[in-house]
């Protein structure tokens, strides 16, 4: 890479020699080398099945690996000098691969894949998580046909999950994104998705890639750059994902790349989500996702303990972002029985929208803000898991239903803190 | 021309034009081609290039298969004059340096020869073993049946000697017992009396089907192979420097050993390369061809691939996988009509939506791909044709010579000819026709009049090994072929757009390559992969060479 050039002269040369597609299969990657060779090999599988004609690609961003994944990776392509393969298929399939830097960065890995889609003219793409251990050839089916063959501009996921597993998602960002956008996407921060060119092509025209501002969390953007472009956007039910195992430390990290993402994405989107009342569902394809029930065990009393720690710990802090009559009821709440102890859905939206005005208005460092979420978004997990520990599908169902109600109910709370001066 | 005294491998180094003498030129007006209208045209085939022409069946017959029925092997059918005729053609050809290839059909003759109308009088009849009879339908299950369209199974019945004929291809075409000696005996005297008159070389019709044994599929028996072996072993004897042409529509693991250790065919058709080309220009993908070649076995030294791009039949997707036939018919056949037995019956220009850069592109490759290539008449001035025709005619319209009456290719009353002419405006005689290509510098005769001329320009496309090169862009098609000291570079863009490719020859580091049609200098080889960019459909011929 030099002079300014986003790709290198080697990604240059590897995308001359593909041409233009059809298909092309994203997947950013990071010492996956673990899981990525089944992932990569049940891709090409769904290629050939589904779009045997079809000119394809997969295409790995690599953010430095060390465990040989991107080898695995371009093993899987299908050409004339790999013989006794034992695949059969029509046409070549490419898979190539580029570093693109020693570090990993999701954001750079999709401007990177997004790069590639345009050069090669790809009609319909798709972006995969090497880590997906319950992925089937039919995901790649369900996340390509809505746009290559219905003119969806974005695909959207949804899972079978169990009824603890994306609280991120389920408490915070579907219902805020649901109730600021007015469009019911479940998984609007997801590791799978497809798009179109044209959607690819406009996103990464818009020029927002060294602005700093959530540096991973693309996949976000994008979810919202559909929405206030216009495009046109539809779930595909894709089937069980397994739950990536995580670490505590993993939430902050997590809550800057989605929520960081979407409190900043706020700001400019503003004219668009300030006039929108109420909600709709998107075109769905496959059946309804619903929960699994079976047994989890969640350590509760480790999310109350946190959540009590940092309202302590945090309390000045607190003092910047949320008003006084907010951070008195958490004060409140973190001092009840871990029996009596309860973050009702009213605060807790009031606290997310306080949080996200906040961060608008800059009162600290917004790193620090997001970081400082991290108590309270325990404290809600800990109330979520209790409240629907004995919970039919259903139930939760209703539960998330509610919650999401809450976040359109209080929608115009957020625009009153929004416009004031303090 | 006597073939005992030129060189034995003169096949290697053919450029063949099959012609169906009905279809060519009608000398006596009755609207039907004929020898002598045939022998006229002789200059024409010069002009071009070609150095042998096969000619289709031309045996008397009631012509329900296009002459493939024969009904007298030892003679010309009337419509096409007479022996002597047919001598004058042969002598001519030879005088012009053109070999002559004959068909024959050893497999089945015509239900009204009269050795099947004497072998069904009775089951006592000396003939009637010169057939394969059998009082019940049962027998030789496992063969499956070619003519899917038009048989429902491989045995009629005859209501006359009230059993059953074992058929191959229609009905009306009995399949002769090669297991009776008499009936071997006999058809190796029909070739000697050809190959006495001075044929060059027949083109076997239908050689798998021979020989039915229970259990088998009744194609490519170990039996069939001996019959074949016979049939070299006393054309080698008495009349060295003849070829032997096989159709058998096969796999190429399963056509090799009909080349033997050189003691059977000299040439067999490349049936599975043919549909791939089509299917890799469609894909703008060179994998189905190099697959296939990859595929394709060492074949003895003497011994040569034929190939083509279009001829007398459907486009057959025989030797092709399920997803592979499909693809052909909807990228090449959507239209039902044009789909025939497992095949497309069409022409190579129509097929090609008549783009002169595709239709440049498979002739360079037909010309430089391993094999001795044959070019179906009027394929050289892209003709098109006619599906409203039944069967296969829609290919076998009469040659466009030029844009008058009957387009030059009879005096008799248009209703008279043999079959209508093309009338369409972008394929119809007035628009397409030799008389017009030849007045045009730039016309597509010229064009393969040059590219002829450039194959013929160096043995190394007839005898040459070949080396594929597997650019990583993969629509490229690249390879050498090597001869001695010589080598030859084929670079072909099958892509609809321009492309850039980089070519790894650091084994010639220091040649210069040399464009074998203008004779221009490239850059000389160096270290680095060599970059060409190739315009949509272009194909480069570049001789290397030490300077």
């Amino acid at each position: 890479m030099e002079d300014g050039n986003f790709l290198t002269d080697d990604f240059l040369r590897q995308l001359i020699n593909v041409g233009e597609v059809d298909i092309l299969v994203g997947l950013p990657t990071h010492n996956n080398a673990k899981t990525v060779g089944s992932v990569v090999h049940t891709i090409r599988t769904g290629i050939l099945r589904s779009f045997p004609r079809e000119r394809a690609v997969i295409i790995n961003a690599d953010g430095g690996s060390r465990d040989g994944t991107p080898e695995l990776i371009t093993g899987v392509s299908i050409d004339d000098v790999r013989r006794g393969s034992g695949i059969y298929a029509l046409r070549t399939l490419h898979a190539i691969s580029t570093k693109y830097a020693s570090t990993p960065q999701s954001e750079v890995a999709m401007r990177t894949i997004l790069a590639a889609a345009e050069l090669l003219r790809a009609k319909a793409c798709i972006v995969m998580s090497p880590e997906s251990e319950s992925i089937t050839p039919e995901w790649v089916t369900n996340l390509v046909r809505p746009v290559y063959s219905d003119s969806f501009d974005l695909v959207s996921p949804t899972y079978h999950r169990h009824k603890f597993d994306g609280l991120l998602m389920t408490n915070l960002l579907y219902p805020m994104v649901r109730a600021l956008y007015g469009v019911k996407i479940r998984e609007a921060y997801m590791p799978e998705f497809g798009f179109s060119g044209r959607l690819g092509s406009q996103f990464l025209g818009q020029n927002r890639w060294n602005d700093g501002i959530g540096e991973n969390g693309t996949e976000l953007r994008l979810t919202l750059a559909a929405v206030t472009g216009g495009f046109r956007i539809c779930q595909s039910f894709l089937g069980k994902k397994d739950p990536v195992e995580r670490r505590a430390a993993d939430l902050v990290p997590t809550l800057r790349h989605s929520v960081g993402v979407l409190f900043s994405a706020l700001e400019s989107d503003f004219n668009a989500w300030s006039t929108v009342s109420g909600s709709q569902e998107v075109p769905a394809f496959g059946t309804d996702p619903e929960l699994a029930l079976d047994p989890l065990r969640v350590n509760r009393k480790r999310l109350r303990d946190m959540f009590v720690r940092g309202v302590s710990e945090l309390e000045s802090v607190f003092q910047t972002i949320l008003a006084p009559s907010t951070l008195g009821e958490l004060k409140r709440i973190a001092g009840l029985s871990e029996e009596e102890f309860r973050y009702p859905a009213e605060l807790w939206v009031r606290t997310v929208y306080e949080f996200a005005a906040a961060f608008q208005k800059s009162v600290i460092s917004r790193d620090h803000i997001i970081q400082a979420l991290a108590p309270l978004f325990r404290g809600r997990v800990y109330t979520f898991v209790v409240e629907n520990r004995n919970g039919s599908a259903n139930d939760v169902a209703n539960n998330i239903e509610s919650l999401c109600l809450e976040f359109e109910r209080l929608k115009p709370y957020l625009l009153e803190i929004w416009k004031s001066k303090q | 021309m006597n073939s005992t005294t030129k060189d034995a491998l003169w096949y290697k180094d053919a450029i063949i034009y099959q012609v169906h003498v009905r279809t060519f030129s009608d000398s006596n007006g009755d609207g039907i081609g004929d020898f002598l209208g045939l022998e006229k045209k002789l200059d024409y085939l010069q002009e071009l290039g070609v150095n042998a022409m096969w000619l289709m069946p031309f045996f008397p017959s009631p012509l329900r298969d296009d002459g493939y029925d024969i009904a007298d092997y030892d003679s010309v059918h009337p419509s096409y004059g007479t022996l002597e005729d047919f001598r004058k053609v042969l002598d001519s050809a030879h005088q012009r340096g053109i070999r002559v290839i004959i068909e024959m059909v050893l497999n089945h003759t015509s239900d009204q020869h009269p050795w099947f109308q004497e072998a069904r009088i009775s089951q006592e009849n000396p003939r009637r073993d010169w057939y394969v009879w059998s009082d019940a339908d049962t027998q030789f299950k496992d063969t499956r049946i070619i003519f899917l369209d038009t048989e429902k199974s491989n045995w009629a019945w005859d209501p006359a000697s009230k059993s059953f004929y074992w058929h191959r291809f229609f009905s009306h075409q009995p399949d002769l017992n090669y297991d009776n000696p008499a009936v071997r005996e006999h058809m190796w005297n029909v070739m000697k009396f050809w190959l006495e008159m001075g044929v060059d070389g027949f083109r076997l019709d239908a050689v798998p089907y021979l020989i039915e044994r229970e259990g088998t599929n009744c194609e490519n028996l170990p039996e069939t192979h001996a019959i074949i072996k016979e049939l070299r072993r006393r054309l080698d004897e008495q009349f060295p420097g003849r070829m032997l042409l096989a159709e058998a529509n096969q796999w190429p693991a399963d056509l090799r050993p009909y080349f033997g250790d050189s003691d059977e065919f000299h040439m067999a058709f490349h049936f599975p390369l043919m549909p791939r080309m089509f299917m890799g220009l469609k894909l703008e993908d060179r994998k189905p061809i190099t697959e296939i070649l990859q595929q394709t076995p060492e074949i003895p030294p003497s011994c040569q691939w034929s190939l083509f791009l279009r001829n007398h039949d459907e486009l057959t997707l025989e030797m092709v996988t399920d997803i592979e036939r499909d693809y052909m018919y909807d990228m090449y056949a959507q239209d039902r009509t044009m789909r025939l037995n497992l095949g497309i019956r069409r022409r190579l220009a129509p097929l090609l939506n008549n783009d002169r850069r595709r239709i440049e592109l498979m002739n360079a490759m037909l010309m430089s791909l391993p094999g001795t290539p044959i070019i179906y008449y009027g394929d050289e001035i892209a003709m098109g044709d006619n599906i409203s025709l039944g069967d296969r005619n829609g290919v076998r319209t009469p040659m466009q010579w030029t844009g008058g009456w009957n387009a030059g290719f009879s005096s008799a009353e248009p209703e008279k000819l043999y079959a209508p002419l093309i009338l369409d405006p972008v394929y119809g005689y007035p628009a397409v026709n030799v008389a017009a290509q030849r007045e045009s510098e730039h016309s597509l005769f010229h064009w393969m009049q040059r590219i002829i001329a450039v194959r013929k320009s160096s043995a190394v496309f007839g005898r040459g090994s070949i080396e594929f090169l597997y650019p990583a862009n993969h629509r490229i098609l690249a390879y050498l072929r090597r001869l001695g000291n010589e080598s030859v570079l084929m670079v072909n863009n099958l892509s609809s757009a321009a492309q850039a490719v980089e070519l790894d020859l650091r084994r010639y580091k220091g040649n210069v390559l040399i464009e074998m049609f203008g004779n221009n200098l490239f850059p000389r080889v160096g270290e680095l992969p060599y970059l060409l960019t190739l315009g949509p459909y272009q194909s480069y011929w570049f001789r290397l060479r030490r300077v």
